[in-house]
């Protein structure tokens, strides 16, 4: 799984930008976020999502369609 | 007189299809407010990360907002008045918004208020200890709905500010180019850029030097100047530019 259970917190915590851009890619939910809040070089990023938010060690999803993601 | 006015926590992600102001979009109104009411004149706006812990309600990113304004005395109140109705009635339902207003050459510790600024990107705050900081440096601050939690950010924003060494310009630069290369003599003549630095070595670039320019070209607040960091380029052939801009990567830490 791409996103853990119970909180869905990104497994790749805030440096794996590869597979950040890659789930995004296949995420029809994906929001591009304010420009001045993106980090990620990839346009389309959970990094640069609005519906990512950041937590000490990576990030959860906030919009519950995203958990759709999961390999 | 010199001000600065900071906000924190006016928004919310989307959610059931509302889309939502964020915090810079709310900040960039009010300093258009002042301007467009012939209150005084305003600078960029800077953003400021603040600490991200388990035990902080925060949106998404917990940042607050930022910029420094010459206005006349009498233009105070009405803009603090208007600060707080602003912030009262377009923040998200509920987001929990906090207004700080300090005047600079009245705060009577400049040092306090940075460190509180500090305090907040490592140390998890209560709004007591922001209002205590704010009645003894005779700052405003106010909470304009929810838990009000968001004076907290606002005068750890106001802090960094005034410290200078924090934080990244609102917005990106729009500079004039054919093939995004420019001399450094040209970005500081078409923006606000004060220098173009490379923050690795500490080297300030001069005039005629050339920079290429990526995509997302933002500067920094580094020593109270708005800073455009650049990285050496690996190869240089005659006529290349030396430096490149940072690309979003490199900008995340700021």
């Amino acid at each position: 799984m791409l996103y853990t259970n119970g909180e869905g917190e990104f497994r790749g915590s805030k440096d794996d930008w590869d597979l950040a851009a890659q789930i995004a890619e296949k995420c029809v939910e994906f929001k591009a976020d304010d420009e001045d809040e993106m980090v990620a070089d990839e346009a389309v990023s959970c990094y640069n999502c609005r519906y990512r938010r950041w937590t000490v060690r990576s990030f959860v999803c906030l919009n519950k369609a995203g958990f759709i993601w999961t390999v | 007189m010199r001000i600065l006015v900071s906000i924190d926590d006016t928004d919310t992600v989307k959610v059931d299809n509302v889309d939502v102001r964020g915090t810079g979009e709310m900040a960039e109104l009010i300093a258009k407010a002042i301007e467009d009411n012939g209150w005084g004149s305003c600078q960029p706006i800077t953003r400021h990360q603040l600490l991200i812990h388990p035990d902080i309600p925060y949106t998404s990113h917990n940042s607050s907002m930022c910029f420094a304004a010459n206005i006349e005395s009498t233009y105070l109140k009405p803009l603090i008045d208007f600060a707080a109705d602003f912030l009262a009635c377009e923040s998200a339902p509920d987001a929990d918004p906090g207004l700080c207003i300090a005047i600079i050459e009245r705060i009577s510790r400049p040092g306090w208020l940075i460190s509180f600024g500090y305090m907040a990107k490592n140390y998890v705050l209560t709004k007591e200890n922001a209002y205590d900081l704010a009645e003894k440096l005779g700052i405003h601050l106010s909470e304009h709905g929810g838990t009000g939690l968001g004076v907290i950010g606002a005068l750890a924003g106001a802090g960094l500010r005034l410290g200078g060494n924090d934080g990244r310009f609102k917005g990106k630069l729009k500079l004039k180019t054919k093939d995004n290369t420019i001399t450094t003599g040209k970005i500081c003549s078409q923006s606000q850029v004060d220098i173009v630095k490379c923050l690795e070595t500490g080297a300030v670039l001069h005039d005629d030097e050339l920079v290429l320019l990526g995509d997302w070209v933002k500067t920094i607040l580094h020593y109270g100047q708005a800073v455009l960091p650049v990285s050496p380029v690996n190869e240089i052939g005659t006529g290349s530019p030396g430096w490149k801009t940072y690309s979003k990567k490199q900008m995340k830490d700021f």
